[in-house]
């Protein structure tokens, strides 16, 4: 709840600008959404293999580990990707409003989002297995709580960039 | 050599996602888990693991970001009633959070129940699942009364003007929006959950995603009726 409030209150203050571009609204849930979808999988999948001893926890350079950020990091794209798609789409076609720019501002956000979601993701899952805990227990709240001031940072950073 | 380019031509006829008869073979003959032969079969070493993941993950993320654009499209339509009420924009990426807490821990807690078998013929019936719907409506009105309360201290420290009809009227939405939420969160954990569990696969592997999407979704529209009537 605290990282939403937090997210929440980044919001309040620039309110004016992230919803200054139309569509915004459509595009935000999604975009919240993303974070646990991606981040979420990434660690329940890392936390299955560093417990069927199949990923090696002091071991970060390994094919598996190499292949599950690339997947990761290409979901995120092709999802924001598609956010920003939809929610141009249904700008035009509902509201009659053409704004092209939502989708640079979708795929930006996305790229900055997870630029920093992921490793993030993939070091605390490391670094709770290594302190002893299972990672499926505390990696979700750390993910959705860090996720939800991030994508809004992000997205607020991909707005200033447009 | 004959023999050897027909097993040949049989191995590769095999498709990747079938189930694998060696799985069962290796588990029964050596012990090794089920989940451990089915990672190795996913990620092992002549895998494409990005492929395997993307592959497997594209759809499900395509259809979770179609249904949250539904919820956004509904926010989008009272946009400027929505954007006019400060406390509601920190109460939204908030409320987004603490709906999907609920719904992970829900379907957290009856996919073990079923697992242990505590729920019995009939899940209306059951005390524990009861007891659970009531200590999780509990626990939702209670942060979403936290929850609001926080915004509204931090809309008034912004400057904001906060007549005593309003906050009434933001704790209403908000807690409407909680318990309405939950409840609809709570039967369809239970009706997907005792789907899959009958059909012998694990619900923890479906409900989270569906039940998150769900919780998104719901929320945004859950909000956008809520505004439009009251404000």
């Amino acid at each position: 709840m605290f990282g939403g409030l937090i997210g929440g209150i980044f919001l309040a203050v620039y309110v004016d600008k992230i919803f200054f571009i139309p569509g915004m609204f459509i595009l935000f849930p999604g975009f919240l959404d993303m974070r646990g979808n991606i981040s979420g999988a990434l660690a329940s999948r890392l936390s299955s293999g560093l417990f069927l001893g199949i990923i090696n926890p002091s071991k970060l350079n390994t094919k598996i580990i190499r292949g599950n950020l690339l997947a990761s990091f290409f979901l995120a794209m092709v999802v924001s990707l598609v956010l920003g798609t939809l929610a141009f789409l249904f700008s035009l076609i509902v509201f009659d409003i053409f704004v092209p720019k939502i989708i640079l501002a979708a795929l930006l956000a996305g790229i900055i989002a997870n630029a920093i979601e992921v490793p993030l993701t993939l070091l605390a899952t490391f670094y709770f297995f290594k302190k002893g805990h299972d990672p499926n227990n505390i990696i979700g709240p750390v993910i959705t709580t860090s996720g939800d001031v991030i994508s809004i940072l992000s997205l607020l950073v991909a707005v200033f960039i447009i | 050599m004959k023999h050897l380019k027909e097993h040949l031509r049989n191995l590769n006829r095999i498709e990747r996602k079938s189930y694998h008869p060696l799985i069962h073979e290796i588990h029964k003959n050596y012990a090794i888990s089920h989940n451990t032969l089915f990672y190795i079969k996913e990620y092992g070493p002549h895998s494409n693991v990005p492929k395997t993941i993307i592959r497997e993950s594209l759809k499900i993320l395509l259809l979770a970001s179609l249904i949250d654009t539904f919820g956004g499209l509904a926010v989008e339509r009272v946009k400027d009633a929505f954007l006019s009420l400060l406390p509601l924009v920190i109460l939204l990426p908030t409320l987004n959070d603490l709906l999907g807490d609920f719904a992970t821990i829900v379907s957290g807690r009856f996919s073990t129940m079923l697992h242990e078998g505590v729920v019995g013929k009939s899940w209306s019936q059951s005390k524990p699942l009861r007891k659970l719907l009531a200590q999780i409506l509990i626990v939702a009105l209670f942060t979403g009364t936290l929850a609001s309360s926080a915004a509204l201290i931090i809309s008034m420290l912004k400057g904001y003007a906060l007549g005593y009809l309003l906050v009434v009227k933001i704790f209403f939405v908000v807690l409407a929006d909680v318990a309405l939420l939950v409840t609809i969160l709570f039967f369809l954990t239970v009706v997907t959950g005792l789907y899959f569990y009958k059909r012998r696969e694990d619900p923890n592997n479906f409900l989270i995603t569906i039940t998150t999407s769900v919780a998104d979704f719901g929320n945004m529209i859950i909000l956008a009726v809520l505004v439009s009537i009251f404000f």
